[in-house]
């Protein structure tokens, strides 16, 4: 007879029974300690739950202050208890609604994105050289500064360089012709005020430059991002042009593709953490199937899955097209674009104007809609 | 930067010590590694491990600059080509710490463009010029200092006039006479020492197709990659070498023709095929400008911009004459808004020949 014995007791020792039952071998201790803790007989974390440091350090030979590392490893991890915070879709929707889209001045474009590059998640433009990868990118760092009062983000950007393409005088063109499409649009005293910290001065001290030579400066650099990135709680747009160059030319591929599967986990971690749009662009590389050769993006199969929307800019003899081929949110739409002296604008002749008045909860879920008037699929990506 | 010894960026002996028995001795083999192949291989537990990834990247970072910074640090930051026209596309002339690319047919200019830019370069800054000595690598034997003298004396008459004034320009151009890939490759990779003690202002690759199509047969399987891969070391090398001194390198490339798809519908007389710059694709990528430059007849040439992150895709007339490159009149044709692959742009090769029977 064991006595009454509540089934609530029974549940409670069944689920302590389940999320106790971790293997030694995955918990974040070095290898020598877990070594010792196996050879000693402890196999999962339910053995260590109930001892003490000193039991701990006598049994396995292990020193009172890594027998208490053990267990706080140990705690920390079942005992927690409450598990990562789950949220509903409700949740999520009001945070999307919330959460800003860069423009990239081409009307088009923003439409078929829904807005534009989305704040937290990853895009990457591909293309082929000439095409337009780094204007684009020159333009979005411009226009993640746009002031909120106008419809944007009012943020900082950090822009890593690997291929020597940010020339100076090329952002002074864009950065100017930004301000000036700005204060042609002002029309209360908030939007004035606004304009004096959008000059082009402000918007070249609000870029952060960083040259890379090779991967691994690539590599330390992304080291170091979180805690930039919490210094300057302001970045709103990372970019990185191009992730494809440093990694072009690598003899074990199998090791390029473990390091791209990292460094692609740290880019999404970086966006959704500290709420930043992380752009990288990628080159095309020429796959040879039989006797028809066909340019594909480069850096393999896999690096395809990372990145959350994937733009195609490509030639259509003399003009250029941006295609959308992946994205969550949106259909598949192709635009024309163009490179005028001003930076990335429409194909048509009139320029679009810009939304004058800020975003209000009306506007927001109207324009998050891809406006399938504009869906136009020119060719066959 | 990334070869750094692991021992010399503060790295505690001990890990050091483990981290050698397997290998890791550099700041670039340690961060190749994954986070959980640090753990074991340093023995640590995951936040130490993040802790020396930290520091490590610490090591060899580059630093960050704003923008700002970099608008007020160079005043200076284009070469100027001495052709108005053209320096006025380009927004100044040739960008500093980038790769310029000249190609085109045979017999076009892009030696003689080359000699002009070695001229140019030697010249005081008063004069235009960049007031430093060349480093010139030839791999095809085309450099002739004959010429070179004969460009500086009919372009800057006033300055060359006396003979000294020649030999001073001459004695500034390094040549380095290179003919295979490999001694190409070793020459780049000692570049730095070269640049540093002839203080060199300009570097001139001429040229990068020939060494590379003479022992690289691309129908051949893994010919391609394997070459892809040279010049992607190449441009690295050289890229660095810009950025680091502040300098523009110029490099010169052939053409090659495309061949139109094989198994298309369109009928066999059309012939899709065209001339267009050597190399292929992943080269287009990795220069920052290119220029080529194409015959319009005999005489009449254009230098087209078919790739700049800054200029407009445009069309220049010029000839070549006593003085090197010479454009015609200030007209020229910018075709705005529109541009072109600089991979898959067409390039137009001699088709007349004269001869001057006398």
């Amino acid at each position: 007879m064991l006595g009454y014995v509540s089934w609530r007791d029974v549940l409670k020792k069944l689920t302590l029974a389940v999320t106790m039952q971790r293997p030694v071998s995955s918990l974040p201790l070095s290898p020598g300690m877990k070594l010792k803790l196996v050879g000693a007989g402890f196999q999962s974390t339910a053995d260590l739950i109930l001892l003490k440091p000193l039991q701990l350090s006598k049994e396995t030979g292990l020193s009172q202050q890594e027998a208490l590392e053990v267990l706080q490893a140990v705690r920390k991890d079942g005992g927690g208890g409450e598990g990562s915070t789950s949220l509903t879709a409700l949740e999520l929707l009001q945070k999307e609604e919330e959460t800003r889209s860069i423009i990239t001045f081409s009307s088009q474009l923003d439409a078929a994105l829904g807005g534009g590059l989305p704040v937290g998640k990853t895009t990457e433009i591909c293309g082929a050289p000439g095409v337009g990868k780094t204007q684009l990118c020159l333009q979005l760092a411009v226009d993640v500064q746009v002031p909120q009062c106008f419809g944007g983000v009012g943020g900082q950007v950090i822009y890593i360089d690997t291929e020597g393409s940010f020339l100076l005088q090329r952002v002074i063109d864009v950065a100017t012709a930004a301000v000036r499409h700005c204060s042609l649009l002002v029309e209360d005293d908030e939007q004035r005020a606004a304009m004096m910290t959008f000059t082009m001065e402000t918007i070249l001290s609000n870029i952060f430059l960083v040259r890379c030579h090779d991967y691994v400066e690539l590599l330390a650099e992304l080291h170091l991002l979180p805690d930039f990135l919490s210094d300057h709680p302001r970045t709103r747009l990372l970019v990185i042009d191009s992730v494809a160059f440093p990694f072009r030319r690598f003899d074990d591929l199998s090791q390029r593709t473990r390091l791209l599967q990292g460094l692609a986990q740290q880019l999404v971690a970086m966006a959704t953490r500290h709420q930043v749009a992380v752009v990288i662009t990628n080159q095309m590389t020429t796959r040879l199937q039989g006797n028809q050769s066909q340019l594909v993006p480069a850096l393999g199969e896999g690096w395809g899955h990372a990145p959350t929307i994937r733009l195609l800019l490509q030639w259509a003899g003399s003009r250029r097209l941006a295609s959308i081929f992946k994205s969550p949110g949106n259909v598949d739409a192709t635009v024309q674009y163009r490179i005028t002296s001003d930076g990335f604008r429409d194909a048509d002749q009139s320029e679009q104007p810009q939304r004058k008045r800020p975003r209000t909860q009306t506007d927001q879920s109207a324009s998050s809609q891809p406006d399938r008037r504009l869906l136009r699929c020119l060719s066959d990506v | 930067m990334a070869t750094r010894i692991l021992r010399r960026t503060g790295v505690s002996n001990e890990i050091c010590e483990r981290l050698k028995r397997r290998e890791i001795e550099s700041c670039k083999d340690l961060l190749s590694l994954t986070p959980v192949e640090v753990m074991n291989a340093a023995g640590l537990s995951y936040e130490k491990a993040s802790v020396l990834l930290q520091s490590v990247s610490k090591a060899i970072a580059p630093p960050f600059t704003t923008a700002l910074e970099l608008w007020k640090q160079h005043s200076d930051s284009c070469f100027s080509t001495s052709l108005p026209a053209l320096d006025k596309l380009l927004r100044g002339g040739l960008p500093r710490g980038t790769i310029t690319e000249v190609t085109g047919p045979s017999g076009c200019g892009k030696t003689q463009m080359c000699l002009m830019l070695s001229v140019l370069a030697t010249l005081p800054k008063s004069e235009g010029g960049l007031d430093s000595s060349v480093i010139y690598i030839d791999t095809e034997s085309a450099f002739s200092a004959e010429r070179l003298v004969e460009i500086a004396r009919s372009r800057f008459p006033g300055y060359f006039s006396s003979k000294e004034r020649v030999l001073q320009m001459a004695a500034r151009v390094h040549l380095f006479r290179e003919l295979t890939c490999q001694d190409v490759l070793n020459r780049l990779e000692r570049l730095e020492e070269d640049i540093i003690s002839t203080g060199a202002g300009l570097i001139i690759l001429d040229s990068v197709a020939s060494v590379v199509r003479k022992e690289f047969d691309t129908t051949l399987p893994g010919n391609l990659i394997h070459r892809s891969n040279l010049l992607s070391h190449e441009a690295t090398t050289l890229k660095y070498l810009a950025h680091q001194f502040n300098i523009p390198v110029v490099l010169t490339n052939q053409i090659t023709t495309h061949v139109g798809d094989q198994g298309s519908a369109v009928s066999a007389e059309v012939d899709s095929s065209f001339v267009t710059a050597a190399l292929g694709n992943t080269w287009s990528h990795s220069v920052n400008t290119r220029l080529i430059v194409q015959y319009v007849d005999a005489h009449q040439r254009q230098i087209l911009i078919a790739k700049s992150p800054v200029a407009p895709f445009a069309v220049l007339n010029y000839t070549i004459q006593k003085q090197g490159i010479c454009i015609d009149g200030n007209d020229s044709q910018e075709i705005l808004y529109e541009g072109t692959d600089p991979g898959l742009q067409p390039i137009r090769v001699r088709t007349e020949f004269n001869y001057n029977l006398n």
